[in-house]
């Protein structure tokens, strides 16, 4: 691959800038969906774009107490994170621009790295809400990652490969989702919990904690932080469609399929009560590890069996 | 104990058109009884000033140029109304009456929102100052 | 170390507060340890300035007590300077003044399921039900005239009639409603996930409602039996009762329980009213002067008693109007009951009894350095005496 491509496929296609505006319209298909289903009208199509541009334009506060150099520092982290993570990733049902032998574990922890930031630019102020936020934000992290990754471990031991691009093709011939439901399901929730939409958004739920860590961000850091939950929500929509729905081949399954799971999100997201921190690491590790370690296990014995 | 009990509005809600209304572009037919803005009829007013006096906000001047000939100027503060309807209720000539069809009421100045109703020229004569604004009203 | 304790500051500005109040939360992790709160924050001056107005203007001041419940302070004002003057409302006067009040009840508690459900991050409860209560907004516009502050009161009787046109429109109303109420009963009574929040938490015992005063739907969660409207019947409720509703477990799912299925006895009163609406005047006439006296009135908001003491003086404005609403006596319960509890419970407790700040601010006490805070009831009363000498 020459530099130009490389740098074509880094800032512009398929990573960069085109996955940003892609992140936002799932994000406005998101809230529109969710308006719908209760029966409201919802945001016009160019709604994220313009709350975006306005962040970028705000001034940004530093608040008094914070380690300047982080609390700047942590949101252009969070999103090179997830923007190195959809390079990875088969977005709009193309090869992956760069491909490795395990870059499946690779992938997951890039998209954890946006967590990560968010938690620990709640800890950096000093705002009581923020920390309370942070700490909810790194629980909720330690208890969603686990299940999340056996959930696509899955199909990487179907496939007998930890490339991504292998399972993905693997995963293009049959739909593991009726092999392995289980796992579809602890992926699809595990990307909410993610995500933080309802019911997992204990960590920025409003009436509590106005909006967790990220409170005190304004300006440019609050944007780039929602758009590095935009890309997270396109890549992590990739991964379980790939994975799990016969494979993202062309543009069209690609967006078929990821919007299909969208108004899977957006129903689940109207339909359910916000949980209590405590209640979604119960949630977690009582069913959602357990099961999938289940199915994990019966994986691992079938395949012993059938070799 | 069952989960999802509300999936039945939701996917009524996706078909059918949203319950927002669109305000400014579509109007609602205010009901009949809807009070908008107070009208005033001069023609049996006796000038008694008590739907100035029972006006919990003093949204009511009735200026007394000559009670003899009936020249009465009535000022009223649309900005101060809280459409109780209580002059309504207190003026025993039922000359007063809020209109159903006239609630957009804001206005970027202050003065359009005092109103004068009455004759011509004594609105002209109270305007030139003839009691100056805010006197004592008539009793 | 005290120094160490991590208080959580919730208002007067935040989102859970639709109003300004002021309440610190000591947390340990998410586990609340202890709270105090700080009211006054929209201190209006209201009783003083009913004082300064005659007792027509007083009745549209008072009703501005609060915004959700606003013919409820018009009817107790109403009812209390009528017996001051000796005068009754006629018959049909006080059957509308129960109709009004009935539909702002409807009004108020849909209000609450939604404002309850969002605070438990249920937003799609939160929107329907306020997208119902449109319906019974549109049904008082159209009776009174008003969205909000109805007015539909004067002293003496009402101001608007409630005719056959009216009548229908209400009953097409009330059973769009009633069909959506059992819906919604259900959802608050057997949603798995929205009863993960609301089911055991904030439990209040009968013997705590009891001792902490608390009055309401919030005390009849408690199986506390208490209802002004039963207890001291007042416009057409002796005729026309309500039932009692009542739950005995006195946690959250009661208080949704409670305050839904009040919604069926509300339904159920204005139909047995409209059909039996007698005829008659609107109004009475009343003296605009009112001899000295003073009296009590009592009426149930629909947050729970609603208490005024009007004083004449033989003038034709009070001497003094006292009110207490209901928020008051509810508040201390939030306290005690967020104790122990997780700090995402406590918007949802702090919701469950309803609160209206603005209702609630009477008197504010500036915290001055060296002043005591807690007073003895000698002291309270040697304060009230030497204040009035």
């Amino acid at each position: 691959m020459s530099t130009l491509t490389a740098l074509m496929a880094l800032l512009f296609f398929p990573g960069g800038l085109i996955i940003l505006l892609v992140g936002l319209a799932y994000e406005w298909a998101d809230r529109k969906l969710v308006a719908r289903f209760q029966n409201r009208i919802g945001p016009r199509w160019f709604q994220p774009l313009a709350d975006i541009v306005k962040l970028l334009a705000k001034e940004e506060v530093v608040p008094q107490g914070v380690h300047p150099g982080l609390f700047v520092t942590l949101p252009v982290i969070a999103l090179s994170g997830a923007l190195t993570a959809a390079l990875y990733v088969p977005v709009f049902g193309l090869a992956p621009s760069y491909s490795f032998s395990g870059d499946l574990i690779v992938t997951v922890y890039l998209l954890s790295l946006l967590t990560l930031c968010t938690g620990l630019a709640g800890a950096n102020t000093l705002n009581r809400f923020s920390l309370i936020g942070a700490t909810r934000t790194l629980t909720q992290l330690f208890s969603y990652e686990a299940p999340f990754l056996l959930a696509l471990l899955g199909p990487a031991l179907a496939a007998g490969s930890w490339r991504i691009s292998a399972i993905a093709d693997y995963g293009a011939d049959r739909w593991l989702i009726l092999a392995q439901p289980v796992g579809f399901v602890v992926a699809l929730i595990g990307l909410m919990g993610k995500l933080e939409l309802p019911p997992f958004d204990a960590p920025e739920a409003e009436t509590e904690i106005v909006a967790g860590a990220l409170t005190e961000y304004s300006g440019r850091g609050l944007a780039l932080f929602r758009l590095g939950k935009g890309v997270e929500l396109v890549v992590g929509l990739t991964l379980v469609a790939a994975f799990y729905l016969g494979g993202v081949a062309n543009p069209i399954a690609f967006f078929a399929k990821t919007l299909a799971l969208l108004g899977v999100l957006a129903g689940l997201q109207s339909l359910l009560a916000r949980l209590r921190i405590d209640q979604t690491v119960g949630l977690w590790w009582r069913y959602g590890t357990i099961l999938a370690l289940v199915q994990f296990l019966i994986l691992i014995v079938w395949k012993g069996l059938a070799a | 104990m069952k989960v999802m009990t509300m999936w039945r509005d939701a996917l009524d809600g996706l078909v059918k058109s949203p319950a927002t209304q669109r305000y400014p572009f579509v109007r609602a037919v205010a009901p009949d009884r809807l009070r908008g803005q107070l009208h005033w009829n001069p023609e049996s007013c006796t000038g008694c000033g008590l739907c100035a006096k029972d006006c919990p906000a003093e949204a009511i001047e009735v200026i007394v140029l000559d009670k003899k000939a009936k020249r009465f100027v009535f000022r009223y503060h649309v900005d101060r109304c809280t459409f109780c309807a209580q002059c309504v209720a207190s003026c025993r000539q039922g000359c007063l009456e809020m209109a159903s069809d006239a609630w957009e009421l804001a206005a970027t100045d202050k003065d359009d929102f005092l109103v004068h109703y009455g004759a011509e020229e004594d609105v002209e004569a109270v305007l030139a100052g003839a009691p100056a604004a805010d006197a004592p009203v008539a009793e | 170390m005290a120094s160490e304790k991590f208080v959580i500051p919730i208002g007067p500005q935040h989102p859970a507060l639709k109003e300004p109040g002021h309440f610190e939360f000591n947390v340990d992790g998410e586990i609340v340890t202890d709270a105090s709160v700080r009211l006054g924050y929209v201190h209006r001056g209201i009783e003083k300035g009913a004082e300064t107005r005659n007792f027509v203007q007083a009745e549209y001041l008072v009703e501005r007590i609060c915004g959700i419940c606003s013919h409820v302070h018009a009817t107790a004002f109403c009812l209390g300077v009528e017996r001051l003057a000796g005068v009754e409302a006629p018959p049909r006067a006080q059957a509308i003044r129960q109709i009004v009040a009935e539909l702002e009840r409807i009004h108020s508690h849909l209000l609450w399921v939604g404002v309850a459900a969002h605070e438990a991050g249920f937003d799609t409860l939160f929107m329907y039900t306020w997208r119902d209560r449109e319906t019974v907004m549109n049904l008082l516009e159209g009776i009174t005239g008003n969205r909000v502050n109805y007015s539909a009161n004067v002293l003496g009787g009402v101001k608007c009639d409630i005719g056959p046109e009216q009548a229908e429109a209400i009953q097409i109303g009330l059973n769009f409603l009633e069909e959506r109420t059992r819906h919604y009963l259900e959802v608050v009574s057997s949603d798995a996930m929205f009863l993960r929040r609301t089911r055991g938490i904030g439990v209040m015992t009968r013997e705590d409602a009891e001792r902490m005063g608390v009055v309401g739907p919030t005390a009849r969660a408690s199986g506390v039996p208490r209802d002004v409207r039963i207890d001291a019947p007042y416009l057409l409720y002796a005729e026309h009762p309500v039932e009692l509703v009542i739950e005995e477990a006195g946690d959250l799912e009661a208080r949704f329980k409670v305050r839904v299925r009040e919604l069926f006895e509300s339904y159920r009163v204005i139909r047995e009213l409209l059909t039996a609406l007698p005829e008659g005047e609107l109004t009475a006439r009343i003296p605009r002067r009112i001899k000295p006296a003073e009296t009590i009135s009592r009426v149930e908001a629909p947050r729970g008693e609603l208490f005024y003491f009007i004083k004449s003086n033989g003038t034709d404005s009070a001497e003094r109007v006292k009110v207490r609403t209901p928020t008051l006596p509810n508040m201390a319960s939030v306290l005690a009951l967020s104790v122990g509890h997780q700090l995402a419970d406590v918007p949802m407790i702090l919701a469950g009894i309803d609160p209206c700040f603005s209702c609630n601010d009477r008197m504010a006490v500036v915290k001055r350095n060296g002043d005591e805070q807690v007073w003895t009831w000698e002291q309270l009363r040697q304060y009230g005496i030497e204040y009035y000498r």
